[in-house]
Order: C-alpha cells, then sequence, then structure tokens
C-alpha cells in the first residue's frame, strides 16, 4: 500500500473521530446538566412576584416562594399578607395540585381577578398568568431549582 | 452540579461584570480542531487528484480562519457581556455550519455565483459571507434581547406581516425552476417561507400561552372524542389554513409539512391532550390523499418516491443518485473531496448544495458522518427543550420548545427525504445547506433560544385582559388603582 494513501485515509477517518468526540464532549455537558437538574428539583413549586401594590406590603417586585397551599389575605394568618384596604382577610388561596397550580376565592367581599377575569369556583392558573386582589397585583412563575 | 459565575472585575464605567464560559470554550475549541482536521484532508485530497504529492495544508486557510475567528468572537462577546445563556447551543450550531463550509468548499465554486463590483465571488465565498451574517446575528441576539415584550404583545401583527409576505412572493415573486418562491430585493433574493416558520412559532406560542387554562379546561365532545374547544381553536386553524393555502399555491410542500408539524406539536405540548395529535394525523392523511388527487405536482412526487426507477434519467434522476451516492459512502465514507465526480460536466445529483448536502456528507463522511450530524441536530432539540422547561412562563417555554422543534423537524424531513424514506420535499437542512434566508432565519432561532435560555431576564410584561368581557366585579377596571373604592366596600 502506498503510504501517503495511509496517511490520508487515516486523517480522513481522524475528521471523523474529531466529530464524534465533540458529541461526546457535549452528551457529558447534557448528563451533568440532567443529574444536578434532577437532585435540585422540587425545592420550589412556584413563585408569586409582586407586579403592583397600592401599599407598601408588600412592596413592588418582592417574591414569595409558594408552598403547595398558599393563602393570601389582610389578615396576619396568611402565608401572603397584603395590606390592602379592599382585600378581605382570607381573600383566595393557591393550591398546587398534580402538576398545575389551581387558584380559588375564598369568598371575598371584593372578589379575585385572574388575567382581568374574576375567579369563580377553581381555575387552573399557567405560568406568567396574573391575579390581583383589591389593587394588588401578583404574577406567577415557575420555581427555580436553587 | 453547577457552573458557579466565575467572578471577574466588572467593566469600568458600564458596571457589566463578565463571566467567563468554560463549557463553552472547550467545546470550540474541540469544534475548530475538528475543522482543521477535515480540511487539512480535503486540500490532500485535491492534491491528490491533481497529481502531485499531498502536503499537509489547508485547502481553504483564509475561509475558515474568519469563520472560525468569527465563532470565537461571538464567544468572548458573550463572556465580555456577562450573561448566562446557554453555553452548549452556539459550538453546536458552529459545527453544523462549519460541516456545511467545508462541503461548499469541496462542491465546484461556480455552481452559483455573484458578481459584485467587478470581482466574481464562488460558491464557499458566499456561504462564508452568510455564515458569518449569522454568527452575528446570533451574538446580537443572545446578548441584546433582554425582553420578549416585543414577541409577546405584537403576535397578531407578526402573523399578519408574515402572512403578507406570503402574499407578496405570491404576485411579485421570482420563477425559479418553475416555482415562485423567491422575493427579489435589490440583488438579494431571499425566500419568505424560511422567516415564516420563526413568525408561525411566534405567533402560536403567544396565542396557547395565552389561552392554554380555556383550552385544558373545556371540552367538545363529538361521539368518544374530547376536542378542544372550538371557539378558541378557530383562529388557530384559521391561520394554519392560510399558511398552509398559500404555501400549496406556491408548491412548496416542504413547508407545508414543516409548518403542519410543528403546529400540531405545539398544539399537544400546550394542552396535553392526546387527541389533537389523533386529529391531526387522521386531518393529514385526509388532506394527503386530497392532494394526492388533485394537485398534479403532488403526484409527482409521491410516484418518484414510490417508484424512482420507472424514469431514472427523468424524473427519478436526483433520486437515484443520491440513493448511489449513500451506497458508494459505506459505513465511514470515502473521505471528503473524494465523492462525486464531475459527470459529463455536470454534477451527478442536480441542486446538491441546497436539497441534498445530506446525501453528498453521505457519500464523503458515510453512516458514521450522518450518524453524527442527526445527533448534532439532536443536540439542539434537546438543548431547547430543556431551555423550556426551565423558562419562567409559558410563553417562553412554548416559544423555545417551538422554535427547537422547527430546526429538528425540519432537518429530519430532509434527511428522511434525501434517504427516501419520504417523499423529497425541497426545504434546506438548518446551518449546512446552501441559502442565506435559510442561514439567517435558524440564526435567528438560535439566537432567540439563547435569549430565552437566560434566567435573568426582565419579567414579561402584563397579559391582556382575556377578549370576552369580564363581568365588573371593580368599580373601574383599574390596574391596582383605587378604582376598586367606588362600588367594592372596604371589608
Amino acid at each position: 500500500m502506498d503510504p501517503t494513501l495511509i496517511s490520508l485515509w487515516i486523517l480522513r477517518i481522524l475528521f471523523l473521530v474529531l466529530i464524534y468526540l465533540f458529541l461526546f464532549a457535549v452528551a457529558r455537558v447534557l448528563i451533568r446538566d440532567l443529574r444536578s437538574a434532577s437532585r435540585e428539583r422540587s425545592v420550589e413549586l412556584g413563585r408569586l412576584i409582586v407586579v403592583a401594590s397600592p401599599s407598601a406590603e408588600p412592596a413592588v417586585g418582592s417574591v414569595f416562594s409558594l408552598d403547595a397551599v398558599t393563602t393570601i389575605g389582610r389578615d396576619v394568618n396568611n402565608a401572603i399578607v397584603v395590606d390592602d384596604q379592599f382585600a378581605s382577610a382570607a381573600h383566595c388561596e393557591l393550591t398546587f395540585r398534580g402538576r398545575a397550580w389551581f387558584i380559588e376565592d375564598l369568598a371575598s367581599t371584593n372578589g379575585t381577578l385572574w388575567n382581568g377575569q374574576p375567579v369563580t369556583g377553581t381555575i387552573p392558573l399557567g405560568y406568567g398568568d396574573e391575579i390581583q386582589l383589591g389593587g394588588t397585583r401578583f404574577r406567577l412563575e415557575r420555581g427555580r431549582s436553587r | 452540579m453547577t457552573v458557579r459565575p466565575a467572578a471577574l472585575p466588572p467593566i469600568p464605567f458600564t458596571g457589566i461584570r463578565p463571566r467567563l464560559r468554560r463549557r463553552e470554550s472547550v467545546l470550540i475549541a474541540l469544534v475548530a480542531i475538528a475543522l482543521v482536521a477535515g480540511d487539512i484532508s480535503l486540500s490532500a485530497t485535491h492534491e491528490i487528484a491533481a497529481g502531485g504529492p499531498p502536503t499537509l495544508g489547508i485547502a481553504d486557510p483564509g475561509g475558515l480562519a474568519i469563520y472560525l475567528a468569527v465563532l470565537l468572537g461571538v464567544h468572548l462577546a458573550q463572556v465580555l457581556a456577562g450573561r448566562r445563556t446557554d453555553q452548549v447551543l452556539l459550538p453546536a450550531v458552529g459545527m453544523l455550519g462549519g460541516i456545511g463550509l467545508l462541503l461548499m468548499e469541496r462542491l465546484p465554486q461556480d455552481l452559483v455565483t455573484q458578481t459584485i463590483g467587478g470581482r466574481t465571488f464562488g460558491l464557499a465565498e458566499i456561504q462564508l459571507a452568510w455564515l458569518v451574517l449569522a454568527l452575528v446575528i446570533i451574538g446580537t441576539l443572545a446578548i441584546v434581547v433582554r425582553s420578549d415584550s416585543w414577541l409577546r404583545l405584537y403576535k397578531y401583527t407578526w402573523a399578519v406581516a408574515g402572512i403578507g409576505l406570503l402574499i407578496l412572493t405570491v404576485l411579485f415573486g421570482v420563477e425559479v425552476n418553475g416555482v415562485r418562491l423567491s422575493l427579489r430585493l435589490g440583488p438579494i433574493t431571499g425566500q419568505p417561507s424560511e422567516l415564516l416558520k420563526v413568525i408561525l412559532v411566534v405567533f402560536l406560542a403567544g396565542y396557547l400561552s395565552e389561552n392554554r387554562s380555556l383550552l385544558i379546561e373545556q371540552d367538545t365532545r363529538i361521539g368518544p372524542l374530547r376536542l378542544p374547544p372550538l371557539p378558541y381553536l378557530a383562529p388557530m386553524l384559521a391561520m394554519w389554513a392560510v399558511a398552509l393555502l398559500v404555501v400549496i399555491v406556491q408548491q412548496d410542500l416542504g413547508a407545508a409539512l414543516l409548518f403542519f408539524l410543528v403546529f400540531l406539536l405545539l398544539v399537544y405540548i400546550a394542552t396535553g391532550r392526546r387527541s389533537t395529535l389523533v386529529i391531526g394525523l387522521l386531518l393529514f392523511v385526509v388532506g394527503g390523499l386530497l392532494l394526492y388527487a388533485t394537485i398534479a405536482h403532488v403526484r409527482t412526487r409521491v410516484d418518484i418516491w414510490l417508484d424512482p426507477f420507472s424514469d431514472p434519467a427523468g424524473a427519478g434522476y436526483q433520486v437515484i443518485q443520491a440513493l448511489h451516492a449513500f451506497a458508494r459512502g459505506g459505513l465511514v465514507g470515502t473521505g471528503l473531496g473524494a465523492g462525486l465526480p464531475v459527470v459529463s460536466g455536470r454534477l451527478p445529483i442536480p441542486e446538491i448544495q441546497t436539497d441534498f448536502p445530506f446525501a453528498a456528507l453521505g457519500e464523503e463522511l458515510g453512516l458514521a458522518g450522518i450518524l453524527a450530524i442527526l445527533g448534532l441536530y439532536l443536540v439542539v432539540i434537546e438543548r431547547g427543550l430543556r431551555i423550556a422547561a426551565a423558562a419562567a412562563d409559558d410563553f417562553r417555554a412554548l416559544l423555545a420548545a417551538g422554535l427547537s422543534l422547527v430546526v429538528g423537524v425540519q432537518a429530519f424531513i430532509i434527511a428522511a427525504g434525501n434517504l427516501k424514506l419520504i417523499p423529497l420535499t425541497g426545504i434546506t437542512l438548518p446551518f449546512i445547506s446552501y441559502g442565506g434566508s435559510s442561514l439567517l432565519a435558524n440564526a435567528l432561532v438560535v439566537g432567540l433560544l439563547l435569549a430565552i435560555s437566560d434566567r435573568g431576564v426582565e419579567s414579561p410584561p402584563p397579559p391582556r385582559p382575556a377578549r370576552r368581557s369580564p363581568r365588573r366585579l371593580f368599580g373601574r377596571p383599574g390596574r391596582g388603582s383605587s378604582g376598586g373604592a367606588a362600588a367594592g366596600r372596604a371589608p
């Protein structure tokens, strides 16, 4: 065999091997990512971000990490206390059932709005949706891994 | 294990804190090494074919150097900007683009020529220019885009703009090979359907995220089937029908198939209903049979696919030559530059640079090579779906999933077409095929994916109130104003 042809063949195989080396390096990164994601999962079920608030409490921009059942209202026994004169003592409740969030109005005096519509019964929420009680507005976001 | 952000001192006057991207730099180095090795083997093959002894040179040192320098430049720009965007997408796309560049260097340069200012540019040079522009777009979008409200709020405007673009193409398009797909603007011709696929995904993501709860919550029952509520599906079906109609008028089957599959997958992702997939597939079968019965163009394509050997020198020529190319390639291929002899002055596979790069790579890199390329597309899809899973809200999640699927589905449609698994449709292989509009549209996709992948992006604007008018519980539908005071009484 001609040595130049053999070395050319080796060079061609080398190109393929290098492409696979790259894929292997990428696969390692992906697997590490997946492992870290599975280790850190379910730290946070969701988060509420305050978009608008007529009073100082809660402050606009503050973030609440949510438990599977989170009550919102004016009373200090709520998970999220809203100092809004148009919010009821126990105003509404967010629950995480299975894989999605639901909101329910707890017979509040002035009602709860979901994306501008009144909440009747139990309504499934999507991430990015907004809820409003009195003049206070929150946005629901997916929880972070850390 | 997560990457700790490497602490670098902030840049004076701007307050931006650069952040090292170790994984990306390692992967880009691997891309550079592989592409240089490929280019050396290409040049050695050329020299042996010319009769001389091979030197270990690089076939087109200038072109490859420019490409790698721009790739590195985009990486460094992201380091300086200090955003925490995805670190795998750019190297994966860089590898695909680089393989495409090597293929264009290897094909006869006079396949496509363009003369600008007295100088004539060949295939590889034009492709290089588009690739550089595509990388710059990726870097710019990844760094600059911090808010997605310009996509989210104007989804109907985008949809109208996209459809307008298609109608313009039908009316004023330039005919190439008897099909009106391109729009000419000065010296540049482009294919609007490439841009339309991005617009379609943006619109669907916006629409589905706004109406997701309603789509899941309610049912329309027809016999045993549970369908999503019809009033909410109507605008989407209308959008789909218009896009499909215009595309069928244009006879662009590949784009029609791509739009339909992406539409189905996104509706399925948003609602989680298997019934949508079943109904979609039924619609697809019915539509396919109707088109086969009525449109001659479709019938030819399907007949070629069923039996290309009935007309080996005419209609079936392209497909048969592609099959021969795969057969010649075997397991590890003939090597870059060693396949595809030019037969009596013409290439064995017509339109190889746009429609059949997969067959060319199958011949020269073999089964091992094309499996690696399919693996690279899988990596792009995986990253997109991971970005979607980590996105803070539904719009970004659907947008990321849709964008990565549009690239992945397109790659698999054309790869399957080249392999005669499905009838051939004339769409491009993302990042590898020759062509400006394809490269730029896919760069737009990757740039947006990178921008979404940053967890620190600006929070989305308030969703618009749903279109059906709510019963007013408050005196005025205020935005947190004291308007509630008028009607509500303080408890």
